[in-house]
């Protein structure tokens, strides 16, 4: 251990002040704090994109390191998401509530105000009682330690389960996506208690701050993703260098070896899967504030698959690549979508880039996957000749294995 | 001269032009159109926006609107309901528009409703949905439950004498609170609890042997049997395969949909559906001459095979309305606009006068029709004008609740308390 | 305005009177102008009235109206009001007279206005029409009448009913006649001997109908009683607290009877207590401490005390008058003997239903297991023998749905478009599937991930080409007459063809798969690629081309399977992956590498979702959820599936 972790992973300094950078850059010409050259519409979508450049460096650390190509880690970001977003109902809704019952005759008694509060948050959806998983929703505190236990003990039990029982692979694959299918079919359901496909919505009225403008709110909540992905980027720099980095890297190798040279495999796959379900969360906790609702449509497994897709896309086993490829995949996405991309004529066709976005994505992703699987990332390696080991062959026989072509500077 | 530098002379003249007649208002007049174009909703909601595209352009046609041209906005939210409050928050700040027509499903609503309060937008929803909401800054011009569900229920009761009803649904928050409130308009209207069999099934459900089989049994008790529909979209037609496969004749045990339109029933083949009901405001084969004209506009516009539907008739009702309201008042402001709105009054296409409510809701007549084999309506029967009313009055949280933006300036008003519940509205 | 309307109005008469004067006797019209309204927008409210007033003329032509009238035959003519039979001819209606059927000259729509009477008027009119039609020499219009019987039966049906058995000559309908003749006496025979003999002639009876007589006669109502009473057809005997009566119900009842006082409950408390407010106080008790229900009662006692409002009822008061009143059930017949057999009919009829519809619920379960079984086997082949992971599985069922649709608008015959529709399904997405191998997967042999993602890549791009060609809306797919039907065992059990087809079309496939595995030379080159492709190639097979065709093989039957799944549910672009995790499921489950496997997988997850949904009907969702939650806790514990494979052919 000579060497600094910072001398060791050059690239957190420069992630580090590009972020800055940018983060400043933003804040100056944002209509709150600067000139308003960027719309608060447009500061939102930057907060929420740094959000899922937060969950996308997770992702990678679980696939690109670890070797486990989880789809389910858009479960995890949603269960944040909820977790926040039941406090920001119930805060608000009570606020609402205390006002107006203070003009009744009587002082309303606490439980008057629990079914006010209820009946104006489940109104909405036919039912007028807080069902039990609301119990903490009175409390941010509570509710902002549920963001992290909550996801935390799902992919700490889940995992413990498919670790346990050597469930590898797509095996493993298909398992996750099964997970966030059922709590997706699960959370549609009115009787979940959480309004079904309404899901929680008007979060982006954050209780007590009725007076403050949304441009402030937008650029304080992009700064606190911004600082969220700047330690979330730290954090798992220093988990995935030195020896447990070495460790977790030789897991998505070759697991076999590993479990014979001694260490226990699976810890550190919980380990991995757990703390990366917890950044996840944390990265919803942000990111729904932002959007505003969060329904079960979020969490859809479609949601996890393009998650890999972005890691595929900036290039796994690389935290860079991962931010670069969430922003670039979803900002085009959403520039692409939105209608201001311009048609293009052929003559005798012309392409209307809302219908065909996807049929695009989906052949550049085969693209990527064949011809370049390190991604946009790959792109640093020809400017910064990193020394690599000289290995022979390919790189490991797992499935989550590197390919050979991903290890060549 | 290029064609670019003609047409930047041309828009330099327009405005000119438009300089010298227009008085404080800012042209053009924007209107934004929120509908997605893309994702699971496209299907539905791009008719709605090549109906506003053409209303925008029947009425530029007319010579716009205070001396300004109406330009249309249109976004696409992608059926992504988060993306409706980032589109709805663009169109009112950065494209600056004057008035909003859009969204479909409640979900999408609620979430642009913070953002239209927010920034004081105005938004008109065209289609019908389950009530318990009244926002000061959207105009609802479809169905509220006691415009469709309720007449639909009572037909139901009265002309086919139903004594057992299954209620059948999407599980989403349509059906959930249309279903609790007619479970106790029935249980008022005298029909016990077990006689109310309540059902939902997933978005896109295809296997409804099990759910027929359990209506048909239903029957058991020697009582007239009725389903009410609230099935969404594609599962549709899985149902009804199956209620045609089960011999399930409409004189045996009659269905009543209120999402199934001339759209949905171009996905399936409507001979052994025959008899079966649809509820709506408004059916392509009403027999008017508004209607007729309509129609004739909307197919040369969109495309001969096009068919007309309810959503869109609201949509014709509310844009017209506006147009006068703002002619009335003189001004876009969204304020001003709002007062001129009340008591506006717009002929229908099935006929009779539309009027604006003080709770932003529209009185227009029900209509009952029957599903004929080319997949149109034969309406069966046409209610006058029915007053929508935001807060049903059969359940008990929102029976003494009252919409009145006119008198009381409140959304949510406590009849028994004599207060305003709040000012912005639940979502 | 109004003077002209009235003119109008009096030049109308006149015109009519003058026609009277000269044309030949109109009888029927005169009653239905008399009547114009209710004809002309009919109501179940003024039917009643209208029918009695035709059958009272006692005209000839009072059935032969009726009937037309029911079939949205008659039309009223808008300038005179007067009606007519019509046939609509292109554009236009062929008019006769209602009493002549002399012709009445053709009108436009817009002339003319059809009267369409719902469905509840015409089971009344089909009512009415029974006593004409039930010895008719038409068939179908008997049928007709035995209809309009078992839709709303009456006790002045029995006697024409009884009288018309003798002479049917259909042996079909007389068999039906006599089942509603049982049935109808059931309720309606005069004697009590002749009412039980036909209540237990209906032992044994499946049908809805007959639950529905037995069960009508077994009606009964809830009453309350201070004592017992002993001359009263006494259904039960119900305590409060149990399962069949709540002691809020049942106190409900004592109120509404008058025998107690309401319960003092929240609300009642807090309008009393506000009434009550003088100068900030209730009862001395400044308002402002009433933050609690205990703080609110004893306010509300402390009124009481004084006189104010009526003594507080609590839960003991409600417990003591439940305890000293009797609550029954009371049959509305009155004669126990009668209520007696229907109660023992009834109860084993029910046994019999019970068994029939846990059988009608296994050939559900069936019927589940074999479209999963079906969405899957491509995927067995793919996935479970290659070990390819195909996420474009879904989208080659969906290739398949719309080359049904396609074929379909092409050749308008369903029979033969069905039979055209299957091979080319298969063809195109073999093609499509061999395409796919060649472009993409067999460069990602060894890294399923990867091949999971492109794959996945694919299957976004392949539905936004779907939707881009044939619109998100979903395309009609109608199966010909043959398979529209039901497959009908008795009254419970029945299952639609299209699922019978459904689980032949599965069995065929699996048979079909079992022997190209087993039997044949591409099987045994199949398989041996699969365990070793080197040595396989060493062997001279060349893998490259046995890969191919089993890909080929694998997505062509996703194909097939396409339209049978198109034809039972829908045709839209996203059919296809609301199959896809289900299926993968299927596979693993069922243990990978093993057709015989996925059949194991499919029967598990269709028994056990139409288990779960019987346990929670109202929530097919739940039944969903908790599936899916069973198959991540079953793969835990059995992680090779239900048929593991052994030794050197489970690979790893």
């Amino acid at each position: 251990m000579t060497r600094s972790f910072i001398a060791k992973n050059p690239s957190v300094l420069w992630f580090l002040l590009a972020l800055s950078v940018f983060s400043i850059a933003v804040t100056l010409l944002s209509e709150a704090t600067g000139t308003g050259l960027i719309s608060t519409s447009f500061v939102k979508t930057l907060g929420k994109t740094l959000c899922l450049c937060l969950i996308a460096i997770a992702m990678d650390v679980v696939w690109g390191y670890c070797g486990i190509l989880s789809l389910g880690h858009f479960a995890f970001f949603g269960l944040g998401g909820y977790a926040i977003g039941m406090w920001l109902m119930y805060a608000r809704t009570e606020l609402i509530v205390v006002e107006s019952l203070a003009n009744a005759a009587l002082p309303p008694t606490d439980k008057e105000v629990v079914d006010a509060i209820a009946s104006q948050i489940f109104g909405v959806v036919g039912a007028s009682e807080f069902p039990l998983i609301w119990s903490f929703a009175h409390s941010l505190t509570l509710q902002l330690a549920m963001v992290v236990l909550v996801p935390g003990l799902l992919a700490l039990v889940f995992g413990w389960l498919a670790f346990r029982s050597r469930v590898t692979g797509v095996y493993l694959s298909i398992l996750t996506q099964a997970m966030t299918l059922a709590l997706s079919l699960y959370l549609f359901q009115n009787d979940s208690g959480l309004r079904g496909n309404n899901g929680l919505s008007g979060l982006q009225n954050i209780p007590g701050l009725d007076a403050v403008p949304q441009s402030v709110i937008s650029i304080a909540f992009f700064w606190a993703s911004a600082v969220a992905l700047g330690v979330g980027y730290v954090l798992f720099a220093w988990v995935v260098s030195g020896k447990m980095g070495s460790v977790i890297r030789a897991i998505r190798d070759n697991e076999s070896r590993v479990r014979f040279l001694g260490y226990h495999v699976e810890s550190y796959k919980l380990f991995v899967f757990t703390l990366t379900a917890i950044v996840a969360a944390i990265a919803g906790a942000l990111y729904y504030p932002q959007a505003g609702i969060i329904n079960p449509a979020e969490i859809a497994p479609i949601a996890s698959i393009y998650l890999a897709v972005w890691v595929a896309i900036g290039g796994r086993g690389r935290l860079y690549g991962a931010v670069i490829g969430a922003a670039f995949v979803s900002l085009l996405s959403s520039w692409f979508t939105g209608g201001s991309a311009p048609a293009v004529n052929l003559g005798f066709y012309t392409i209307n880039w809302t219908d065909w976005w996807l049929v695009l994505l989906g052949v550049s992703f085969v693209a990527v996957t064949l011809f370049f699987p390190k991604g946009i990332g790959g792109l640093f390696d020809l400017i910064v000749l990193k020394p690599v080991a000289d290995r022979q062959g390919d790189y490991g026989p797992d499935k989550g294995a590197w390919r050979k072509e991903e290890g060549e500077p | 001269m290029t064609k670019k530098t003609k047409f930047a002379a041309l828009a330099a003249a327009a405005i000119v032009a438009s300089a010298g007649t227009a008085s404080a208002q800012d042209c053009p007049i924007k209107v934004g159109v929120l509908h997605s174009l893309s994702g699971s909703m496209a299907i539905s909601e791009t008719t709605l926006k090549d109906v506003m595209l053409m209303l925008v352009e029947q009425q530029n046609a007319k010579g716009g609107l205070l001396g300004c041209q109406l330009e249309a906005v249109v976004v696409d939210p992608a059926s992504d309901w988060p993306l409706f409050a980032e589109k709805a928050r663009e169109l009112l700040t950065v494209n600056e528009v004057d008035v909003i027509f859009g969204n479909w499903t409640s979900v999408s609503r609620k979430s642009v409703l913070p953002v239209i309060e927010e920034l004081n937008g105005l938004l008109f929803y065209p289609v019908q949905y389950e009530g318990e909401e009244s926002s000061r800054n959207v105009f609802y011009t479809g169905a509220a439950p006691n415009q469709q569900a309720i007449p639909a229920t009572d037909y139901f009761l009265e002309e086919l004498g139903v004594e057992k009803f299954a209620l059948l649904g999407t599980d989403y928050v349509y059906p959930r609170t249309t279903n609790n409130i007619l479970e106790s308009y029935l249980i008022s209207k005298g029909i016990a609890k077990e006689d109310i069999f309540v059902n939902y099934t997933p978005f896109g459900h295809s296997d409804w042997a099990t759910i027929v089989a359990d209506v048909v049994a239903l029957g058991a008790d020697g009582k007239q049997v009725g389903v009410i529909s609230t099935i969404n979209g594609d599962a549709n037609i899985g149902f009804y395969k199956e209620l045609a496969a089960a011999g399930v004749s409409a004189e045996d045990i009659p269905v009543v949909a209120f999402s199934v339109g001339e759209e949905e029933l171009s996905g399936l083949d409507t001979s052994e559906l025959v008899g079966h009901l649809a509820a709506w405001n408004y059916f392509m084969s009403a027999d008017t001459p508004a209607n007729a004209e309509f129609i004739t506009a909307w197919k040369a516009f969109a495309g001969e095979d096009r068919v007309t539907n309810d959503p869109m008739e609201a949509h014709y009702i509310g844009f017209n309305m506006w147009v006068n309201a703002v002619t009335a008042a003189e001004t876009t402001d969204v304020d001003t606009v709002r007062s001129a709105m009340y008591g506006q009054e717009f002929p229908n296409l099935t006929g009779g006068t539309a009027v604006m409510l003080p709770n932003h809701h529209l009185a227009k007549p029900v209509l009952i029709g029957e599903i004929r084999a080319d997949g149109q309506f034969d309406i069966i029967t046409q209610t006058p004008e029915v007053e929508g009313d935001a807060w049903t009055d059969y359940l008990p949280e929102s029976a003494v609740l009252t919409s009145d933006w006119k008198e009381l300036g409140c959304g949510m008003y406590n009849t028994e308390t004599k207060t305003c519940v709040q000012l912005t509205s639940n979502y | 305005m109004i003077f002209r309307l009235v003119c109008v109005a009096f030049a109308i008469c006149l015109g009519l009177s003058a026609a009277r004067a000269q044309a030949p006797a109109t009888p029927l019209q005169d009653v239905l102008q008399q009547n114009a309204d209710a004809v002309a927008n009919p109501s179940r409210g003024t039917v009643d009235s209208l029918i009695a007033a035709l059958l009272e003329s006692d005209l000839d032509g009072v059935p032969v109206f009726l009937e037309r009238w029911r079939d949205r035959a008659v039309y009223q003519r808008v300038s005179d009001g007067l009606f007519f039979f019509g046939t609509a001819t292109d554009g236009g209606f062929d008019l006769t007279d209602v009493d002549t059927g002399a012709d009445a000259g053709r009108a436009t729509s817009t002339e003319v206005s059809e009267l369409r009477p719902n469905a509840g008027v015409r089971r009344v009119i089909g009512g009415a029409l029974v006593a004409f039609q039930l010895l008719d020499n038409d068939p179908a219009r008997r049928v007709a009448a035995l209809d309009a019987i078992a839709r709303s039966p009456s006790d002045d049906q029995l006697g024409p009913l009884r009288r018309s058995i003798e002479d049917e000559p259909d042996p079909a309908l007389k068999d039906r006649k006599i089942r509603l003749e049982r049935l109808l006496a059931a309720r309606y025979a005069e004697s009590e001997a002749e009412r039980i003999t036909a209540i237990e002639s209906l032992r044994g009876d499946l049908g809805v109908d007959a639950r529905a007589v037995l069960n009508l006669i077994l009606t009964s109502s809830p009453a309350v009683f201070a004592t017992m009473p002993t001359d009263r057809n006494i259904a039960a005997v119900l305590t409060p607290g149990s399962d069949d009566l709540s002691e809020e119900a049942a106190y409900d009842q004592l109120v509404s009877a008058d025998l107690a006082p309401p319960l003092t409950g929240v609300e009642p408390i807090k309008a009393a207590l506000i009434a009550a407010i003088d100068g900030g106080q209730v009862a001395g008790i400044p308002v402002a401490s009433l933050t609690t229900d205990d703080a609110r009662e004893s306010a509300y006692e402390a009124l009481a005390a004084a006189g104010a409002v009526p003594p507080l009822v609590t839960l003991e008061d409600q417990a003591a008058s439940l305890a000293t009143h009797s609550f029954v059930l009371l049959y509305a017949e009155p004669n126990k003997a009668i209520t007696d057999a229907a109660r023992e009919t009834l109860d084993a009829i029910g046994m019999q239903v019970a068994r029939n519809q846990a059988a009608d619920l296994a050939l559900d379960g069936l019927s589940l297991a074999s479209i999963y079984f079906l969405a899957a086997i491509g995927l067995a082949i793919t996935f479970g023998v290659m070990g390819v992971i195909n996420m474009a599985h879904g989208e080659f069922i969906m290739m398949g749905a719309y080359t049904g649709y396609v074929v379909q608008l092409f050749i308008p015959d369903y029979t033969l478009s069905l039979i055209v529709a299957l091979p080319l399904a298969f063809a195109v997405t073999f093609g499509a599937g061999v395409a796919m191998e060649r472009l993409v997967i067999r460069w990602l042999y060894h890294r399923p991930l990867e091949t999971l993602l492109a794959t996945f890549g694919i299957s976004i791009a392949l539905q936004q080409l779907a939707k881009n060609i044939f619109g998100t809306q979903a395309r009609p797919l109608t199966s010909p007459a043959w398979l529209s039907g039901n497959l009908t065992f008795n009254e419970v059990v029945s299952i639609s063809m299209i699922r019978v087809a459904i689980f032949v079309l599965a069995l065929m496939f699996l048979g079909l798969l079992i022997y190209i595995l087993k039997r044949t030379r591409l099987g045994l080159e199949v398989r041996a690629v699969t365990q070793n492709p080197g040595m396989a190639a060493s062997m001279g097979i060349n893998p490259d081309r046995i890969n191919m065709l089993t890909f080929g093989l694998g997505s062509g039957i996703a194909g097939i399977a396409g339209v049978a799944i198109g034809l039972y549910a829908k045709v839209t672009s996203e059919m296809g992956s609301e199959y896809i995790v289900q299926s993968f499921m299927t596979v693993v489950v069922g243990g990978v590498g093993n057709v015989w496997g996925t059949l194991a997988g499919a029967t598990l997850i269709g028994f056990l979702q139409k288990g779960i949904e019987f346990f929670n009907p109202s929530n097919t969702l739940a039944a969903q959820t908790f599936m899916i939650l069973f198959i991540i806790l079953f793969i835990q514990f059995r992680p090779k599936g239900i048929v593991a494979l052994k030794g050197r052919a489970a690979g790893d």
